[in-house]
């Protein structure tokens, strides 16, 4: 191949790769098609009669978009999140930072817990938040201990830069097998 | 074509064209005292720079036209007559720039005369309004000495005619610009600033405002409309909004109120004398009485309001505003309570 | 139970002999009288004498505070309320224990709540048995102290509905029961009243009065003021309403209830307001000086304590932050937040109010303790009520009036730069105040204040206030907060660090009538739990790592110090068993709003966790964990 030649076809392949960067930015104003998040795709525990189902279907279009997750993370703070939980860190309910999840740390899990409500205050937003957002909200939760992708987590925080952007978070693995073990805490 | 059928035609188009300086969103169709000085300035400046536009092209024309000499001899039969030309072109040269700068410190002059002239209303300000940018509508709160006699509104500004109204301008995420063409020129909007306008309308009417810096997705369906109005009636609209909602007066209304305030519509919006209260959508106590919807987006009426209702994401993609998929009864209901909201 | 209208006389003899620190009971059984009549006038005469007493006589003339008679009577050995007295003076005349013999104070008995969250309240001691009451989920206990080891007598299960876990601001906590007429008033954390015999642990009635979808809660201790229970709201964070309401002891019926904001009629004031500062005065403040409709969400809560002035009639309680944190969203003074007011008992009317921070910035709560002193300011005795307040000032006001006497500071402060004494105005400094969408920096005090809820103690032995307090400042940034019904309703990012000097708490002794500190001692952690004062002229209090501290009360000299489980945020008492002998007694179990980091399990990485408590005290998820015990101490028994 001759040297221009080169270059050209280079330049070409990384003007795809470019192209591939876009997908980070795909905006669905009127939300994905989600699949099941009934009770059948939520496990809380870990621990399951003979062997483990295999995980419920996921939407990854939720994690894997970085307009879904910054309008998560938006929502996260009208929605007062953001008053409860801190940055991530907790106050009034457990932090969202860290390696622990109480009820489950799947999408479908955080999904299930907005929408019930969990027994130790954490207040039900059944009807209060329409599906798509919680989805959003959800996938912003797990960006909060690097549980997205990188490229689609937000990268910047118009609050008082209180501790690392979510792209920067280093990923927390859950102790114990997931979804996330019980609390062994005795958090809320 | 013929020569004489192009010129029609341009000068048909030119014609057509001048109903644009007219209207509810045109510097050139003012309405308040400021937007009259800019219109002013901008009239005498299209004036006088026409008429050096058409000088310079007036003697670039002549230079063309006139046949190329061929070079000129020194000491030449013809020397004393380019000598003469020299002269006289220098001195023409001179005269020209002596003039353009003339034009220029004048202009120069006239501008900051007009700057000032408007920036004077500042301290004259009667009233004061707060506005908010949010992507993609603006939250717009009459201020007032009294905490308990102020309110809120959205996408509208009503002024009395006659009287100069300070406007605090903020924002909440991204810049903006507040412009509303036929009262003034703009200012923009920057988040942890607070900038500040003054608006006099000298004349009743309805104009169009619109965010004027490239703001996000829905940046061109971010206006506002501005209602000057005589000072009694906007005592009067002042008093109205004032208070609280109307209750639902029949049982369509009321069920709709029941939804409103156990539906998603709770966690965005305000409605005074209810329990909803949050901030992140318009306030929607009197959004009956309002000329339009969305930011100016669809005028008002029950129909639109349904339409906008059942899909935001629709009619004004990327808003904030998501599907709520409320029953077609549940949305009949909101509809309704919704509308009584004058 | 000690009476409130005894004489003038007897009062006077009272406190003269708790003056001296001796140890008398209060005069009622017949052997008892003999022994109290004779030790008084033992005392007497020793007074007339010129004997080597240490403390000074508490004369008017000597130009000394000395709390307020009537609310103050002769220590009987018990402790039926938090702040001991209707005064709040937390001062034991109890003096077994002194400077002499403290380092040899050793535990008597523990007990073990079973509880994890923090542990605020005192216990009460009333005639051989102790009352503790937990935080959420609100347990009662009674413990039989005249038998060894102090065995549970009985235990009262109130079971309050969980999710109102959460909407408490700041930790599950209960600042305490209160003892009267045989029945134990209880506050939990859902809302509700409960008064239960305190013999035998029979619930007599409970009355709903919160409502937590609303987001209110109740955590502060009750008073009991002429058989009227008196209890208020929390929940500033989440846009409830204030109030303080009076509940029929016997019953549990609401005889009166007057809320913070909104008309003159529901704040109860009539005719009998007579406010000193014009700024306090006009029709429906509550109303006009808030935006349309804010009031109705606009907190002003009572979650702070209440004092009683006997011979004024008059009880005193402070307002809490108006809501949302955000100041920009409430334009105006936001009455009646942020103030105190002096109301009748027995109606509710409002006698005076004065509005400490008119319209807030920085959640400055007024609601601590009142401590009702009369001082001689400028060569006059004057009824006053003192106050270490949230915002960095000791407040001392005129009981009867409202009207400021003084307000020094006594902690670090850089958001404001004194209080006007002529219109009550504190001058606030403009470019520390919040900005919607600006990090305004380096803030002190700090959203909790230079000293928040835990009490001081005042003793009338060295005239000095004991100030648990802070040295913190803050980073803060508003945001347009949404109100929810249920949900927080703040608008405000904090960062808290270490003030000027790098420790971040400090017990101050302040001299009321020389208007300044006498010493003071530096801590490493926030201050968080209450102090106690006694006879032996001795200070107890506790630190966030879990040491039980006793200082000379004369020079701050520490003397003793004992390491208890879990960190202290609780109310130290003192009491006479029915051994003869003094213990004191503490809860231990960190938490509150300074301990949320460890009952929380937070993550300190976030600055802003616990409302920018977390960072502050990041270190001290290494010093201490959480769990709720008794500790009672003593003297080694010689006999």
């Amino acid at each position: 191949m001759s040297s221009p030649c080169r270059s050209a076809v280079s330049l070409a392949a990384l003007a795809v790769l470019t192209v591939a960067a876009c997908d980070r930015e795909e905006r669905e104003p009127r939300g994905a098609p989600v699949g099941d998040s009934g009770p059948a795709a939520i496990t809380q525990g870990t621990l399951y009669a003979g062997q483990p189902s295999p995980p419920g279907p996921s939407h990854r279009e939720y994690e894997g978009n970085a307009y879904h997750i910054s309008q998560g993370k938006q929502l996260y703070v009208w929605f007062n999140c953001g008053t409860c939980h801190a940055n991530g860190g907790g106050d009034i309910g457990p932090p969202l930072m860290d390696d622990q999840w109480i009820y489950g740390g799947t999408l479908e899990n955080i999904h299930a817990t907005i929408l019930q409500g969990r027994p130790n205050g954490m207040p039900s937003f059944r009807g209060k938040i329409p599906e798509q957002q919680v989805w959003e909200i959800a996938a912003y939760v797990r960006s909060l201990s690097g549980q997205t992708p990188k490229a689609a987590s937000p990268g910047r925080s118009d609050s008082l830069n209180a501790k690392p952007d979510e792209q920067r978070m280093p990923r927390e693995e859950p102790k114990g097998s997931s979804p996330g073990g019980p609390n062994l805490e005795g958090r809320q | 074509m013929s020569r004489a059928l192009r010129i029609g035609s341009l000068g048909l188009a030119l014609c057509l064209a001048l109903p644009g300086c007219q209207g509810v969103q045109s510097a050139l169709d003012p309405a308040g005292h400021q937007a009259g000085r800019i219109a002013g300035l901008w009239w005498l400046f299209l004036g006088v720079l026409a008429v050096v536009y058409l000088v310079v092209l007036a003697g670039l024309l002549i230079a063309a036209s006139r046949p190329r000499r061929r070079g000129v001899l020194p000491n030449g039969p013809s020397f004393a007559r380019e000598e003469r030309i020299e002269r006289r072109l220098t001195g023409g040269l001179t005269a020209w720039a002596v003039g353009t700068g003339a034009i220029i410190l004048t202009l120069t002059g006239l501008s900051y005369a007009v700057d000032r002239d408007i920036l004077g209303l500042t301290d004259k300000a009667e009233l004061e309004i707060e506005v908010t940018a949010k992507q993609w509508w603006w939250q717009v709160k009459y201020n007032d000495p009294v905490p308990s006699r102020s309110f809120e509104t959205a996408n509208e500004i009503r002024l009395p005619v006659g009287v100069p109204v300070r406007i605090v301008l903020k924002s909440q995420d991204v810049i903006h610009s507040f412009w509303v063409p036929n009262l003034h020129g703009k200012t923009d909007l920057i988040p942890g600033r607070v900038n500040e306008t003054t608006l006099v309308a000298d004349r009743e009417g309805r104009f169009r405002g619109q965010c004027a810096e490239f703001c996000g997705f829905q940046h061109a369906n971010m206006a506002l409309d501005v209602v000057a109005m005589p000072r009694d009636r906007f005592d009067a609209w002042r008093e109205s909004q004032l208070s609280p909602a109307a209750a639902p007066a029949d049982d369509l209304a009321r069920q709709g109120q029941q939804v409103f305030l156990s539906a998603a519509c709770v966690m965005c919006h305000t409605i005074h004398g209810t329990t909803a209260a949050s901030r992140v959508g318009p306030d929607l106590t009197h959004v009956a009485s309002r000329p339009s919807l969305a930011a100016g987006t669809l005028p008002y009426s029950k129909g639109n309001l349904a339409g906008w209702i059942a899909d935001p994401q629709r009619i004004k993609p990327g808003n904030q505003m998501p599907i709520t998929s409320l029953s077609p009864d549940q949305l009949q209901g909101v509809v309704a309570y919704l509308d009584s909201l004058k | 139970m000690y009476t409130v209208g005894a004489s003038a006389a007897l009062e006077h003899q009272g406190r003269r002999r708790r003056c001296f620190g001796l140890n008398i009971p209060d005069a009622e059984a017949g052997a008892d009288v003999v022994i109290s009549r004779l030790t008084g006038a033992m005392v007497l005469v020793a007074c007339a004498l010129g004997a080597a007493v240490p403390a000074p006589a508490q004369d008017a003339s000597a130009g000394k505070a000395i709390p307020a008679a009537a609310a103050s009577p002769a220590d009987d050995g018990n402790w039926v309320m938090p702040g001991k007295d209707y005064a709040s003076t937390r001062y034991s005349a109890q003096d077994e224990i002194n400077t002499g013999n403290v380092r040899d104070l050793q535990v008597a008995f523990t007990f073990s709540t079973g509880v994890e969250r923090g542990h605020e309240a005192p216990p009460l001691v009333v005639g051989g048995t102790m009352y503790i009451v937990t935080p959420y989920p609100n347990r009662l206990f009674a413990l039989d102290l005249t038998k060894p080891g102090a065995p549970l007598k009985w235990s009262f299960d109130p079971k309050p509905a969980a999710s109102a876990q959460g909407v408490a601001c700041c930790d599950y906590v209960n600042r305490g029961p209160a003892f009267a007429d045989g029945r134990l008033f209880i506050n939990t954390l859902d809302g509700q009243t409960i008064a239960v015999a305190a013999e035998t642990g029979r619930e007599l009635w409970r009355t709903q009065l919160g409502d937590i979808n609303k987001g209110e809660t109740i955590t502060m201790a009750p008073l009991v003021v002429k058989g009227k229970v008196l209890v208020g709201n929390s929940g500033g964070e989440f846009g409830v309403r204030g109030w303080l309401t009076a509940l029929d002891a016997g019953t549990g019926t609401i005889a009166w209830k007057a809320y913070s904001t909104g008309p003159d009629a529901d704040v109860l004031i009539g005719p009998d307001y007579k406010p000193f500062y014009d700024k306090e005065k006009g029709k429906d403040l509550g109303v006009t000086s808030w935006p349309p409709d804010a009031w109705t969400i606009g907190g002003g809560t009572v979650w702070g304590w209440i004092s009683y002035d006997p011979e004024l009639n008059l009880i005193y309680h402070g307002t809490a932050n108006p809501g949302p944190w955000n100041p920009e969203q409430r334009p105006g003074d936001n009455k009646w937040t942020g103030g105190i007011f002096a109301r009748n008992p027995d109606t509710g009317q409002a006698r005076w109010f004065y509005q400490v921070v008119p319209h807030d910035l920085y959640d400055h709560d007024a609601i601590n303790e009142l401590l009702l002193l009369d001082l001689p300011v400028n060569g006059a005795m004057r009824k006053t009520v003192v106050r270490p307040e949230r915002n960095g000032y000791l407040y001392v006001l005129d009981r009867a009036t409202g009207e400021v006497l003084s307000a020094d500071p006594y902690a670090a402060i850089n958001s404001s730069t004194g209080v006007d004494l002529k219109t009550g105005e504190l001058a606030m400094v403009e470019a520390k105040a919040p900005k919607l969408g600006k990090v305004v920096r380096d803030i002190c005090p700090t959203a909790p204040g230079a000293k928040d809820w835990n009490p001081s103690a005042f003793s009338p032995r060295t005239g000095l206030i004991y100030i648990p307090h802070m040295n913190l400042c803050m980073d803060w940034q508003s945001s347009e907060a949404n109100y929810i019904a249920g949900t927080p309703y703040v608008g405000a990012e904090v960062r808290m660090f270490a003030g000027p000097g790098g420790h971040r708490g400090e017990l101050s002794a302040w001299d009321p009538v020389k208007r300044a500190k006498a010493w003071s001692v530096k801590e490493d952690f926030p201050l968080w739990s209450g102090a106690l004062t006694t006879a032996g002229d001795l200070l107890f209090y506790g630190t966030m790592e879990g040491w039980f501290k006793a200082l000379d009360a004369r020079t701050g000299e520490e003397l003793w110090r004992f390491k208890t489980g879990s960190g202290i945020i609780g109310q130290p008492i003192a009491y006479r068993g029915p051994d003869g002998h003094e213990y004191v007694a503490v809860l231990s179990g960190v938490g509150g709003w300074a301990g949320a980091v460890v009952v929380g399990n937070l993550d300190p990485r976030d600055a802003t966790a616990a409302k920018g408590f977390a960072t502050a005290v990041a270190d001290l998820k290494t010093k201490t964990t959480k769990g709720g015990m008794l500790y009672v101490f003593a003297l080694p028994q010689r006999r």
